[in-house]
């Protein structure tokens, strides 16, 4: 008999792992007993019930740093704060089923969208190669369906659009994390770090077509061509979860990549181009929304920019660098799921209200929608007095002060140009001369919820900045 | 209590949008008392009303700190004051929007203006501009107008705040404004620099000021006399308190830049508003060339230039939001503001040309008006510290000044009368009520500038650091120029 080598605290850490996976087997489980007329709400409750206990039990071991599964899963407070980030997101993406497609049994979406951020949690805290394809590829396999659950041709196209281009990205990234194994001979994080596997070609290569995949999964040019398509087919609340889950788990691997898996004298070699690209990124992210009519799509080219200025603010290695940008992803993990949720009220039972048509004239006919939207198109924008406001200065400040000043003029710059998309959209709503249009009568009281909140917490962070402080090490 | 200031006209402009949408009364009462509140709240409670709130420790400290001391207490009185005029000048379809809009503006330039942080500044640096870009996407006449407006004051505004990051990183704390340490080194320059493309968009100063022009004659009057008399004021307090006491060195270094973007400013804005035919575009290239002076008295480190520049901040707001306020009451009787146009108002309205009269004599500055006083001090103040070419060439706008004031009010008050204008009614009550204030407040301060010079003292400090390096770069430039 062979002897488990694990001990108790090593399946501690993964518990809530379990609890976000096994509710979704509950999920699945009381739809074939549930009234018809209630399987929408008992899936629902079911799914954010098994979210928060996912998320209270994560919370209690934020004070623990473990090192579950010799290496292979980190417990400490960044893999703890990324899953609540993770967990977050996807309660406020489920509470979005409430306002949409209200015919549809939701059972499936439901559970594959808890697998997914089983996936997701388990990159939060993933520190060997293994695990973190592991987590990508639960990840990954649970969001290709559900791309392409919605009803209509766009929906099934974004499913092929993500699997074809995201598997390619899973191949660069599996490439390269065999020939780091052949550099190192080792598939933990930590043992990249020795000196010696810097002279090592198979090391530069593996390392590349590794960032080269996590590129493709952050979606940073020149990677990003598939996501303004994936996310404008795929069902409202799988964009809304897309658009925060599979950013926060990549960038906890990538963070945790530059932080502490590269030798100390190849990280600016390697890194750099990443970087670069990050600020391109913030470039042509915010250009790529001028012109767009679907506001799923404008949330995705804004969601390429924001997310440069998230890795922006790794640069250079700091502490204060990964704080503010855990800082800001959960800026914006609220400003966009705030967005979607706007979004989510003014669908109808066919039609998502996605195109940015149906804003048009949106103060006349729904006052208090069009000022919140505001709020969020303004804080994605970086006005005051939101997150957003707050998160781009103390980027800027950490690139300052890590001697990337180049960044932070990219920022300033791409900022600048997203004005235009932002306030484009804000000004329709406010367009005096738009014609009446029929109201959606949306009785979702969830999304209302979910909106409300995050326009307090937005404006909470901006005066409370709290950022956690026991981030680093990232890698023991 | 300084935050009293800036929260309760926030929240009072946000309750509005609750009151319906046609109301008049209660907005206008509302504003009117918000307004007053906010005007005599520095006046009675005799302290400062400093407030401070920890904000930020890491990257640098910051806080939330607020007080209405010094410069600060008059532009508060002036803000509060023409907040309150231009509310009760507002009578337009939607007052309620306008008046809440209003509202939200004041509290949000209160802020700026009582901030003793400059994050805390930078934030409603960029807070301010929302109201404005509302009011001309709800009332504008061109579509271009609220684009150009936002555009250039954000990428302004985010200069500022990439320069208040580098500034709170170099020097660890941005609740500085009030203190004052020189930042030298390779970076104060670049800061400078940020800061002062921000200021100089704002005020704004020749290259910078395409969107003014435009915004100024689209914007509907009680908001645009806010905005010229208030909002245009925040890059010259910029200057003023964070440029001088925290950058003098990187200033005086710079200075030539900006005195000649000054004197263009002064005489382009002069000349451009002799040949204008739109009333209010004549007031904002006006506004233009006065400003421009301002920007020349803080650049040549006077101390003297100082003390005028902070009674021309004031003349200029009271005589500004006059002018404006005036003119939107021509416009609001004959519907067109063309000079072509108007005419002979003067004889069947005296109460309003004599109000006109006073505003614009006080623009052009005579003496015994706000005007004058600010003019005169700053210019003595310019030409005493050497810079005598820069001294003789901002005398001629001034001559120029009086040029196009008259003609504004020649072409307005005098002359024949226009026969297919029919209506012809004088200044009301409630609109009187509105001006009076203003142009009172330019004959007390014409009289009795010294309440206003006496916080100078503040600068005096500041500049004297500059004030000898000021000394060699001008030497040197000599040297360069005799080469």
């Amino acid at each position: 008999m062979i002897a488990n080598p694990y001990t108790q605290a090593d399946w501690n850490a993964v518990i809530p792992l379990f609890i976000v996976g096994g509710a979704a087997l509950i999920v699945l489980l009381a739809d074939l007993v549930s009234p018809k007329y209630a399987n929408r709400y008992v899936s629902m409750a079911i799914g954010i019930l098994g979210l928060i206990g996912g998320g209270v039990y994560a919370g209690t071991t934020y004070g623990v740093s473990h090192n579950a599964f010799g290496g292979g899963f980190i417990l400490g407070g960044f893999a703890v704060v990324l899953q609540e980030v993770i967990v977050i997101s996807a309660i406020f993406s489920i509470a979005l089923f409430g306002a949409i497609g209200r015919g549809d049994r939701i059972a499936g979406s439901v559970a594959l969208m808890l697998w997914s951020t089983a996936g997701a949690m388990l990159m939060a805290g993933a520190a060997n190669l293994m695990t973190i394809f592991l987590g990508l590829e639960l990840l990954s396999l649970g969001l290709y369906c559900l791309c392409g659950l919605a009803d209509r041709p766009t929906s099934r196209e974004s499913a092929l659009k993500y699997l074809i281009l995201s598997s390619t990205a899973s191949g660069f990234l599996l490439f390269g994390m065999a020939l780091l194994f052949g550099a190192t001979g080792s598939v933990t994080l930590a043992a990249l770090t020795t000196p010696a596997v810097a002279v090592n070609p198979l090391y530069w290569l593996g390392g590349g077509l590794f960032l080269v995949g996590l590129a493709f999964k952050l979606s940073l040019v020149p990677f990003h061509v598939w996501s303004p398509d994936v996310y404008e087919g795929a069902p409202l609340p799988v964009t809304a979860f897309m658009s925060v889950v599979t950013k926060a788990g990549t960038l906890a691997v990538f963070a945790r990549f530059a932080y502490a898996a590269i030798p100390a004298h190849a990280s600016n070699a390697l890194l750099i181009p990443f970087f670069i690209i990050a600020g391109i990124s913030m470039i042509a992210g915010n250009l790529g929304m001028l012109a767009q009519t679907d506001m799923k799509r404008l949330l995705a080219y804004s969601g390429i920019a924001q997310i440069g200025y998230i890795v922006a603010s790794l640069a250079g290695g700091t502490d204060q660098g990964v704080r503010y940008a855990i800082y800001y992803l959960v800026a914006y993990m609220f400003m966009n799921l705030g967005a979607f949720a706007i979004v989510a009220l003014l669908s109808t039972d066919k039609e998502e209200g996605s195109s940015i048509a149906s804003f048009h004239g949106l103060a006349q006919r729904r006052p208090v929608l069009a000022a919140v939207m505001t709020f969020f198109l303004l804080a994605l924008a970086g006005f005051p007095p939101t997150a957003g406001f707050l998160g781009k200065i103390l980027i800027l400040s950490t690139n300052v002060s890590a001697g990337f000043p180049w960044l932070a003029a990219l920022l300033i710059a791409g900022t600048a140009i997203s004005l235009y998309a932002y306030f484009k959209v804000i000004r329709l709503m406010y367009d005096r001369h738009a014609k009446p249009q029929a109201l959606p009568s949306v009785q979702a009281p969830l999304a209302y919820v979910s909106m409300a909140v995050c326009v307090i917490l937005v404006v909470v962070m901006t005066f409370y900045p709290y950022t956690p402080s026991n981030v680093l090490p990232l890698v023991k | 209590m300084s935050l009293v200031l800036i929260v309760l006209p926030i929240l009072a402009g946000c309750a509005l949008f609750f009151v319906p949408r046609s109301d008049r009364t209660v907005s206008r009462i509302t504003g009117c008392v918000v307004a007053a509140i906010t005007f005599f709240l520095p006046l009675v409670t005799g302290n400062d009303g400093a407030i401070s709130a920890h904000w930020l420790s890491r990257p640098f400290t910051a806080s939330l700190h607020f007080a209405w001391g010094g410069l600060s207490f008059w532009i508060v009185l002036l803000l509060a004051l023409c907040t309150f005029c231009a509310i009760l000048a507002t009578n337009m379809p939607q007052t309620r929007t306008m008046i809440a809009l209003l509202l939200m503006l004041e509290g949000t330039m209160m802020g700026l203006f009582t901030a003793r942080d400059i994050l805390a500044f930078a934030l409603f640096w960029d807070l301010m501009l929302i109201p404005p870009f509302f009011a001309l996407v709800g009332w504008g006449e061109h579509r271009d107008t609220a684009w150009r407006y936002l555009i250039y004051n954000f990428a302004g505004g985010l200069l500022l705040l990439l320069a208040t990051a580098a500034f709170g990183v170099i020097y660890g704390s941005t609740d500085v404004i009030g203190t004052g340490h020189s930042i030298a080194g390779a970076w104060a320059p670049w800061i400078f620099a940020g800061f002062a493309i921000a200021f100089a968009v704002k005020t704004p100063l020749f290259p910078f000021h395409t969107w003014m022009p435009a915004t100024y004659s689209d914007t509907p009057p009680p908001m645009v006399a806010v905005v010229s008399a208030l909002q245009s004021k925040g890059g010259l307090y910029g200057f003023l308190v964070i440029g001088l006491p925290f950058l003098g060195s990187a200033m005086a270094q710079w200075k030539w830049i900006f005195i000649i973007a000054s004197l263009v400013s002064l005489l382009y804005g002069a000349y451009i508003a002799l040949v204008q035919t739109d009333a209010k575009r004549v007031v904002a290239y006006s506004s233009l060339s006065h400003l421009g002076l301002i920007v020349l008295g803080i650049f040549s480190f006077s101390g003297v230039a100082v003390q005028g520049v902070l009674v021309y901040i004031i003349a200029h707001g009271l005589f500004s939001a006059a002018l404006f306020l005036i003119l939107g009451y021509f416009e609001e009787r004959e519907g067109t503001r063309s000079l072509a146009r108007l005419g002979g108002l003067g004889a069947l309205n005296p109460k309003l040309a004599g109000a006109f009269t006073i505003a614009a004599l006080a623009a052009l500055g005579l003496p015994g008006l706000a005007g004058f006083a600010g003019e005169l001090v700053i210019l003595s103040g310019v030409f005493q510290s050497g810079y005598f070419w820069p001294a003789l060439i901002a005398l001629i706008p001034i001559v120029l000044a009086s040029a196009y004031m008259l003609r504004l009010l020649q072409d307005i008050i005098n002359g024949p009368q226009v026969k297919d204008i029919p209506e012809r009614t004088d200044l009301s009550w409630v609109e009187g009520l509105a001006v009076a204030p203003l142009l009172a407040a330019l004959v007390v301060l014409g009289c009795y500038p010294h309440a206003v010079t006496a916080t100078a003292a503040a600068f005096t400090a500041p500049l004297a650091a500059v004030q000898p390096q000021a000394a060699g770069t001008l030497a040197l430039t000599k040297e360069q120029h005799d080469r």
